[in-house]
């Protein structure tokens, strides 16, 4: 019986936490093609961020920049700070919605930590990006 | 170098192999000249990565680029503990490493003396032998530690800022340490299901390699939630990140599973269920590496993806295959001796926890394998928040604080006596006072006052306990009783002591988790802010150059009417050979809270920007690391032998208490 009711409260409270927290889980590119059909959902966005287009508040406060895509853009929005690690070319995964065509509003940006560091800031040629040393605090 | 490494890697693959063999088979065989060649090859293998290990080691120190996991993970200017510890962060240095870690306890465990009549070690030591050869064939097929730099390169790339921190020197050799650790148990359970020998002979063995793993693989998971806390700047811990879960499951599965092994031993109850949680902890271990390898996952770690990651899964799911077939074959001889017949006993409260407990694990499971289900079940990838997790979380805890609230006063396989009624209900009504206490101190929260209440009846049952057992030893001497007691069932006290740790895990997530508070501020040179009771003054500017970096810190006077004055220096560094930035947040730690501060920029107008958050009871959340450990050794620390366990051990019995 007390087993019964463990097992019945686990399942309604991960039912419930799952309805609360689901997003769909896309790439830039995915999200561009289904745009019209995303409008209402919470998303969880994973992309590159395009070289020349990221851009910092010089209070840190909001962040913008272009996914790297295949065809046409996804512009993010976000607000800040931005984690240290964030650079052009780099991976990151942004929740959020969608505000309108091409524009995804972030809630929140995540980098990966580095657990494994390969050199993020170098671009194709494998310079370091000025923009990663450009940022002073 | 190089090539001396990997023939030293590629004998000790002939050697691990070999040793499988001879122990495996000269134990089916009852050759005894076959398994000591096993025992020597074993020895070999353990030489000949000490091997691989040190021509590594040298290399990192030595900065010798002409290693590929030198070039990646090092540079001249980083300091030498560092350097070392770019051996654990490539994927093929962790593996050598957990390789090491493996060999150095699966020669332990073969030779370790005991009492000499142990049919099932050569059998379990061939098995950790085998496992050991499929790490060395995953390093030597798919990761090799000793591959030279493609680029003759006369500086390496570095080791990531945010991995340079002390933390780090520490969280993966521990984690790998408990991995390594749950394949002794895995193989003692399969040594007993393959040669039927089920009796309690591999549940005593068992015993300590469970407890040395769970503690070790549990003090690196809160290790790497303090380096979260201190390095990544987000001012929380936990993230419910599948890198992290993969090495949580695990945890939890063992937590059931040396409970599961006390219920065996003590009641004869739960033996199908601790032979499978003992294939399934060990599986879950080759599972993390999965999650950690394969790249479909959503993970914010970003650890370099490779094939072996499937070589795990596949590896997990033969572990997972072969342990059904097994118990299936031996379900006959695995029926409970003494079923429940009483709610009010500890093993009931054992199961009912233990059902909790596998259920987060599952959760868990769900929740990080979400992507990769969806996409199958739905056609469509779907991740699920932190809420999932921790809409499951809280009701397991508040059961896992009941049941451990009340066990001390309740015995395995009997209902409560009189007495331990009445103390029940006397800790019952201390744990109210409790409350009424907390409510008048201003706790509003459910959750909050459920763990006060816990922490009360805790405490008291404990004393309580304590109290019956010296009035049962020696009533009219009280401390006599008292050391008799605690002698007699150290390991009973020391479960105990190792249940307050899980009460202090609970005070610090509940504190830090209700009680945050979080500011957002912008502050010239000299201006203050009046916020959380506190008067938050920005001093001045600090700039620093090191030889790899750039400092530029912030002083901050952080005082109080009630509290005393401290000073707080927040910063950011800027790495000159990566060129990157990286938060260096500051924290004043209390047993009431932390005073977490973040430094983010200058604003262009010698204005600076901060977070300032006070994270509550933190400090207790530590704390519960070395309870555990403290618990765990005491519960591990040999016991002398009287005359009357020697007739006990020959009679087959146990004293539930110990």
């Amino acid at each position: 019986m007390a087993g019964a009711v463990v097992v019945a409260v686990t399942i309604y409270m991960a039912f419930a936490g799952a309805s609360a927290s689901w997003q769909y889980y896309l790439t830039a590119d995915e999200c561009l093609a289904r745009e019209d059909t995303l409008a209402k959902d919470r998303l969880r966005v994973g992309g590159k961020v395009a070289a020349k287009t990221l851009q910092v508040s010089s209070d840190r406060r909001q962040i913008a920049f272009t996914f790297q895509t295949a065809k046409g853009r996804l512009a993010v929005l976000c607000a800040g700070p931005p984690p240290d690690n964030l650079v052009e070319g780099m991976d990151v995964v942004v929740e959020g919605r969608l505000k309108g065509p091409g524009l995804l509003q972030g809630e929140k940006l995540l980098t990966r930590c580095a657990s494994k560091y390969k050199s993020s800031s170098a671009d194709a040629s494998g310079k370091p990006s000025e923009a990663a040393a450009a940022r002073r605090p | 170098m190089i090539v001396a490494g990997q023939l030293a890697l590629l004998t000790a693959f002939i050697t691990a192999g070999f040793s499988a063999f001879a122990l495996l088979a000269g134990t089916a065989c009852e050759r005894r000249g076959l398994q000591r060649a096993g025992t020597v090859s074993a020895a070999a293998c353990l030489v000949l990565l000490t091997a691989v290990t040190a021509i590594l080691i040298r290399a990192l120190l030595a900065r010798d680029f002409r290693f590929a996991c030198v070039a990646e993970g090092t540079d001249r200017l980083l300091p030498w503990y560092y350097s070392l510890s770019a051996f654990w962060v490539g994927q093929a240095g962790s593996l050598l490493l957990w390789s090491w870690l493996l060999s150095i306890l699966a020669m332990v465990f073969g030779l370790w003396p005991r009492s000499g009549r142990e049919p099932l070690r050569p059998t379990a030591f061939g098995i950790l032998m085998a496992y050991l050869g499929f790490l060395l064939a995953v390093m030597i097929f798919g990761a090799d530690p000793m591959q030279p730099s493609l680029e003759a390169s006369r500086e390496g790339t570095g080791l990531s800022p945010l991995l340079q921190h002390p933390v780090m020197l520490l969280h993966p050799p521990i984690v790998f340490l408990g991995y390594a650790g749950w394949a002794i148990p895995f193989a003692l359970a399969a040594a007993a299901l393959i040669t039927g020998r089920l009796e309690s002979d591999w549940v005593k063995q068992s015993r300590p390699w469970s407890l040395f793993s769970w503690v070790v693989l549990g003090c690196g998971i809160l290790l790497g939630a303090d380096w979260a806390y201190e390095e990544l700047g987000w001012g929380g811990y936990w993230s419910w990140d599948p890198v992290e879960n993969g090495s949580l499951i695990p945890w939890i599965v063992g937590t059931v599973l040396i409970h599961a092994l006390m219920a065996w031993q003590y009641r004869g109850v739960l033996k199908k269920t601790s032979l499978a949680l003992a294939v399934a902890t060990f599986a879950l271990c080759n599972f993390a590496t999965f999650l950690t390898r394969s790249g479909i996952f959503s993970s914010l770690h970003a650890f370099s993806q490779s094939p072996i990651g499937w070589m795990f899964l596949a590896w997990m799911f033969v572990l997972l295959a072969g342990g059904f077939v097994l118990l299936l074959v031996r379900r006959g001889q695995l029926r409970p001796q003494q079923p429940v017949r009483s709610f009010w006993t500890r093993q009931s409260l054992l199961v009912l926890a233990s059902l909790g407990l596998l259920l987060l694990a599952l959760v868990a499971v769900a929740g990080t394998t979400a992507i990769p289900l969806s996409r199958i079940l739905l056609g469509r990838a779907i991740v699920v928040g932190p809420d999932f997790y921790n809409g499951v979380l809280v009701p397991v805890g508040v059961l896992l604080l009941v049941t451990i609230s009340l066990v001390p006063l309740l015995s395995w396989g009997r209902p409560p006596t009189g007495e331990q009624k009445r103390a029940i209900r006397l800790c019952v009504a201390g744990g109210t006072v409790a409350v009424a206490a907390a409510m008048l101190g201003g706790v509003r929260h459910p959750l909050g006052l459920a763990v006060v209440a816990a922490v009360a009846v805790t405490v008291l049952s404990l004393a309580a306990a304590l109290v019956l057992e010296v009035r049962q030893q020696q009533p009219s001497l009280a401390w006599p009783g008292l050391r008799r007691a605690l002698g007699q069932h150290r390991r009973q006290y020391a479960g105990f002591i190792v249940h307050l740790a899980f009460i202090c895990l609970a005070v610090g997530v509940t504190g830090s988790s209700l009680g945050t508070q979080r500011y957002e501020a912008t502050l010239a040179e000299g201006e203050a802010i009046n916020w959380a009771d506190r008067k938050v003054r920005f001093v001045r500017w600090i700039e620093q150059r090191l030889p790899d970096q750039v400092v530029v810190a912030t002083e901050l006077e952080i005082g109080g009417e009630r509290a005393k004055t401290f000073h707080l220096l927040p910063a950011r560094h800027f790495y000159t050979l990566q060129r990157i930035w990286t938060t260096q947040v500051a924290i004043h730690a209390d047993w009431a809270g932390d005073f977490y501060t973040i430094l983010h920029d200058n604003n262009g107008q010698g204005r600076a920007s901060f977070t300032l958050l006070v994270n509550p009871l933190m400090r207790w959340m530590w704390l519960s690391g070395g309870v555990a450990l403290a618990g765990t050794l005491l519960a591990l620390w040999p016991a002398r032998r009287s005359a009357s366990q020697h007739v006990s051990e020959r009679h087959g019995g146990n004293d539930p208490r110990d």
